[in-house]
């Protein structure tokens, strides 16, 4: 009898344990799948990446257009300026649009910084689609050194079919660009 | 050592139910569970002093316009007299109230304590699954504070100790305060959640294995089932609350960039993980009260809890439910619209269980034979000041109300009356259900009328104001305001000295019990008290149900 | 223990003054006002730059630009009052919508289910004490009853869920190509202001002192050196972000509250109908200074904001050419020709947006 009382307890106690750590294990989890999620689904205006062919066989929806407005921030003390060429373009849904992002290094010393970047309203951000970017890969710049970013981009014609996110008329992409020198890696 | 486990092994084999160990073994290597539940309740009720306290000095603050005593205040724990220091301090109390009376007041009391105490005994067992285990959640609780406490001298950013709200929020817990105080604050919560999740493990192997013959899980009493809910939450929400810390505390010290937006990472992914525990996390502090409350209403209704089985799974409901509601304390975060009408509308579905819960506890008393001593007193008032926190949370529940309501004093009168007017209640009424059971001596009545209602009326004219201030706009978390604001958050602050009235009849009536009150049998409450800490005396034998009861 | 008696006797000293009566409190308002007169054309003044005193950094650089006077606030608009109970009186359609939707269905729904709990306990209490009914009965079940008590809450919840959802929707209705876009930008501890279709750079917004705000005839708190300026009936879009840590843009007369995410832009929109000056306040805990970086927004006549572009060296976009014609040639003529740039999809305007900032 008491026997099978201690077993029963450990039996439990071990499965309670187990539960305990699978949620550990999610909580850590959660960091690469958030990103994936917002990745896949456009949460969090998160923007899409796509493949020139995908982007080729998109048709251009040429009454409808919509604008796209361009907002560049550096992190306090980065010591560059980064601004698009223009505040904003206007396009036809499903149109490729280039703009390019020019930032320059104003101090005397060589500066590496890495961008971050969104789009607003949020509900666009899954058709917010991207074919060359320069998210997340670094730039080192020399003391005075300009450099002129591209982004190729067009808005996928489904926008119009989703309820949410078919009356917007603008949509903001923002890039923030921040200074590595601090082995800010993992993540 | 060696007499320590000539002891404990004599114990062993000593049937004699009330052989008790030497002091120093008892008390700090207990594993007794009575024991054990005693001495979380001597630790909650220290830290609810200094949590009481902290709120005494932030109400004093904020009972006129301007900076009044921070520089001061400042000095007095070791820092700078500058104005800089002093709203750090305030910052610094706004964090140590918040995370004192979670982690080391209501918390342990609620469920370290009443939970120990009479979990095993409700459900028929002679002790916890694991005793031992259960004394190093007591001391992992104890050492946690100590941590928190310790951060308060320790240099946290602008000025001594961790200013950065109970929610330590990145980016302003990471990059925004230097030092080390910020890192023994995650340490101990870290610390407590470990002893946490130990007593979840611990109640979820008790009540599932240790039941007496006949005690099955539909007759377990409400209360027990409130904990083994409770235990559930804690063991799904805390661990996730130590990974989300865990990444903050590599986030601050080994360079990683989980929350830093620079290294890739996203900030208000630590308020997803942190939300996603701490939801549930307010309902570990309440569900327990819900079942004193139930106890307490039908012992003194001298009826069976109406709608058992409803209640019960109310409270499973809640518990569920409470897992995917975590986004309404971010509505302001930026999210898209259709997840704020989703977490809009899952939020209001959490009035439901809780109605029933309230509707059956009223359905109780109807028919019953009512008497109105101070449990119970305290029980009625929590069924009245919970709805009142209840329907504020539906308001709250709007995403589009809570664009305006969001950070806003309406929020801290919300959470203050749902847990200071709700979970305190129901641990005042628990408190004064079983100090006859715990110490084997009645209460002083008078004094137990008296404080419940001077606090009752102190903490309503505390907290019902700042309703008002949430709606003029004034926001959380400020140690100053304007001008008009000063009304309201007079009158609030003057609540605090009736409260601090009551809290006097309180600690008076405590030693009063301890050391004057009046010896009492086995059952002091009557046919109404039904379950099976009555059937022993009091105080309980100090190894109980040698023989165990059976249930019919 | 000699401490805490000081504490103590603090305390009551703290309060005293107060308790003598909330008299103290509203006579202390209405003085504010009084006293304000005297000085108003000095603060009137300081903005053009007139005197150096404290206001010096609000006096902006363009030293040729048109004049532009801020508004005095106007007491109980935009503002909390001594004692008030309600919300700020709101100037958007959405903040009005919000506020009924709160002040007729969810507050009397809240204040009927108080008083129905209470009601009953109540009863229950005088009719089944034990001295009136010594016997309890033995009902413990009533599925009836049950499923009354489950299925009214639900059927009530769910009328309030369809106001509710449809305000979230309304709050989230995209805005119309004609939005004046600002960008917020919340700094440890201040405000950044810009607006990219007017050629403004950022300019930040700091606290103002005690004795300033009083001198302007502004609360102390809530008072900011420079504001945010935002057209009457336009509807306006925020985009908002912040530089170190997390902060809340939060206006209540706007029913507005948009969290300030660093390295993340969020989005949110209002459209006032009542030119008049709304404070707000940070609302996430961002540090020391968290209660004094006050927000600002003065909303006035399209008239007002295209003079105000002016003054700030801006342009006016398309929507109202006329006044930002004559407006802008003073100050910012290279910073006029953007103006065109956004409708063609070339680089070619791309050197003068790039010359604005330098300013």
């Amino acid at each position: 009898m008491m026997h099978l009382i201690a077993r029963g307890k450990n039996r439990t106690a071990a499965l309670a344990a187990l539960l305990a750590l699978a949620m550990v294990g999610l909580g850590f989890a959660a960091v690469p799948l958030y990103r994936l999620f917002c990745q896949v689904t456009g949460f969090a205006g998160t923007t899409m990446r796509v493949s020139e062919e995908t982007a080729s066989a998109v048709p251009v929806i040429d009454n409808q257009t919509i604008s796209v407005r361009f907002d560049s921030n550096t992190a306090p003390g980065l010591g560059w300026t980064f601004r698009p060429e223009r505040p904003r373009d206007t396009l036809s849904i499903g149109q490729r649009d280039l703009m390019i992002f020019v930032a320059k290094n104003l101090t005397n010393r060589t500066i590496t910084a890495t961008a971050t970047f969104n789009v607003t309203p949020s509900q666009a951000g899954p058709y917010f689609a991207k074919i060359q970017c320069f998210c997340f890969t670094q730039q080192t710049l020399a003391p005075g050194e300009e450099i002129r970013m591209p982004v190729v981009y067009y808005v996928d014609p489904k926008i119009l079919e989703d309820p949410d996110a078919r009356d917007v008329r603008e949509i903001t992409l923002s890039y923030t660009f921040f200074p590595v020198d601090e082995a800010a890696t993992g993540g | 050592m060696t007499t320590i486990a000539a002891d404990a092994d004599h114990a062993h084999h000593d049937d004699h139910a009330d052989h008790k160990p030497g002091f120093f073994v008892r008390w700090f290597m207990s594993t007794n569970h009575k024991d054990i539940g005693t001495l979380y309740l001597i630790f909650a009720i220290c830290a609810g002093i200094v949590g009481s306290a902290l709120s005494g000095l932030m109400r004093l603050e904020l009972a006129q316009e301007g900076i009044q005593y921070l520089p001061q205040w400042a000095a007095m724990m070791g820092g700078e007299a500058t104005d800089t220091a002093g709203k750090h301090f305030w910052n610094v109390m706004i964090t140590a109230h918040g995370l004192i009376m979670v982690f080391f007041m209501v918390m342990p009391a609620i469920i370290g304590g009443f939970g120990n105490w009479f979990v095993p005994i409700m459900i028929g067992a002679p002790d916890m699954a694991f005793p031992r285990m259960n004394n190093i959640s007591f001391w992992l609780t104890f050492v946690a504070f100590f941590m928190l406490f310790g951060s308060m001298f320790v240099t946290g950013g602008s000025g001594l100790g961790a200013g950065t709200g109970w929610t330590v929020y990145a980016p302003l817990s990471t990059s925004g305060s230097t030092g080390p105080a910020v890192d023994m604050a995650i340490f101990s919560l870290h610390l407590a959640g470990a002893a946490s999740i130990l007593g979840a493990i611990n109640f979820i192997t008790t009540i599932f294995n240790m039941r007496a013959p006949g005690m099955t899980l539909h007759k377990m009493p409400l209360f027990v089932w409130s904990v083994l809910v409770t235990a559930f939450l804690l063991l799904l929400s805390l661990p996730v609350l130590a990974a989300a810390i865990t990444m903050l505390l590599t986030d601050r010290n080994f360079g990683t960039a989980f929350y830093d937006a620079a290294g890739g990472g996203d900030p208000v992914l630590y308020q997803h993980l942190f939300w996603f525990f701490g939801h549930p996390e307010v309902y570990i502090m309440i569900l327990p009260g819900f079942g004193i409350v139930s106890q307490i209403v039908s012992t003194f209704s001298k009826k069976p809890v109406f709608g058992y089985l409803g209640m019960a799974y109310a409270m499973v409901a809640i518990g569920v439910v409470g897992f995917i509601v975590w986004a309404h304390h971010m509505f302001t975060v930026g999210m898209r619209v259709d997840l704020k009408m989703y977490f809009t509308a899952a939020t209001m579905v959490i009035a439901v269980p809780t109605g029933i819960k309230i509707f059956s506890w009223l359905a109780t008393m109807w028919g019953g034979s009512l008497s109105f001593k101070t449990p119970m007193l305290w029980a009625l008032g929590f069924i009245f000041m919970f709805t009142v926190g209840g329907v504020t949370g539906v308001v709250l529940a709007n995403g589009g109300v809570d664009q305006n309501l969001h950070d806003t004093y309406y929020v801290v009168a919300h959470f203050h009356y749902v847990l200071s007017l709700g979970a305190v209640f129901a641990l005042f009424a628990g408190f004064y259900y079983w100090i006859p059971k715990m110490s084997g001596r009645m209460y002083s009545e008078w004094m137990g009328q008296l404080h419940f209602w001077t606090f009752f009326i102190g903490v309503n004219i505390v907290f019902f104001p700042q309703h008002f201030l949430g709606q003029q706009g004034m926001p959380r978390r400020y140690p100053d305001y304007a001008h008009a604001y000063e009304y309201w958050h007079h009158i609030s602050s003057l609540g605090y000295l009736v409260v601090l009235v009551g809290l006097f009849f309180f600690f008076a009536n405590v030693f009063y019990t301890l050391f004057a009150g009046k010896k009492v049998g086995a059952n002091p409450w009557g046919e109404g008290a039904t379950t099976l800490e009555w059937t022993l005396s009091s105080p309980p034998p100090y190894h109980q149900f040698n023989e165990l009861p059976r249930i019919a | 223990m000699a401490g805490i008696y000081r504490i103590l006797i603090a305390f009551l000293m703290a309060l005293t003054p107060l308790a003598l009566g909330s008299v103290a409190a509203s006579a202390a308002t209405t003085a504010r006002p009084v006293a304000a007169p005297a000085t108003p054309a000095a603060p009137a003044a300081t903005p053009v730059a007139t005197s150096a005193d404290a206001a010096a950094p609000a006096a902006d650089a363009a030293a040729a630009a048109p004049a532009f006077e801020y508004a005095r606030p106007v007491p109980g608009i935009g503002q909390p009052v001594v004692g008030g109970l309600d919300f700020q009186p709101q100037v958007t359609e959405n903040g009005r919508f919000a506020h009924f939707l709160n002040n007729a269905i969810l507050l009397p729904l809240s204040v009927v289910i108080c008083l129905l709990v209470l009601g009953l306990l109540l009863f229950v209490v005088v009719r089944f004490r034990a001295g009136a009914n010594p016997v309890p009965s033995k009902t413990s079940h009533n599925t009836l009853i049950e499923v009354i008590w489950t299925g009214i809450p639900i059927l009530i919840l769910v009328g309030v869920a369809v106001p509710s959802i449809d305000l979230l929707a309304r709050q989230y209705a995209p805005p119309p190509a004609n939005a004046l876009t600002v960008k917020v930008t919340g700094y440890q501890w201040y405000w950044g202001y810009a607006y990219p279709d007017n050629g403004i750079d950022e300019y930040v917004s700091n606290m103002l002192d005690e004795q300033t705000a009083a001198a302007r005839g502004e609360p102390y708190h809530l008072a900011a050196d420079n504001r945010m300026v935002v057209p009457a009936g336009r509807t306006v879009k925020l985009i908002v972000t912040a530089a170190d840590v997390i902060h809340s843009f939060a206006v209540p007369a706007l029913w507005t509250k948009m969290d300030a995410v660093p390295g993340r832009l969020n989005e949110v929109t209002f459209r006032a109908d009542r030119p008049g000056v709304y404070y707000g306040q940070c609302s996430e805990l961002c540090g020391v200074n968290h209660g004094y970086m006050p927000i600002a927004v003065e909303v006035v006549t399209p008239e007002r904001f295209a003079q105000w572009v002016a003054s700030k060296g801006g342009h006016m976009v398309a929507p109202a050419p006329a006044a930002a014609a004559p407006a802008a040639t003073p100050a910012a003529a290279p910073a006029a020709t953007p103006a065109a740039a956004p409708t063609t999809p070339p680089s070619a305007g791309a050197t003068p947006a790039a010359a604005a900032p330098a300013q």
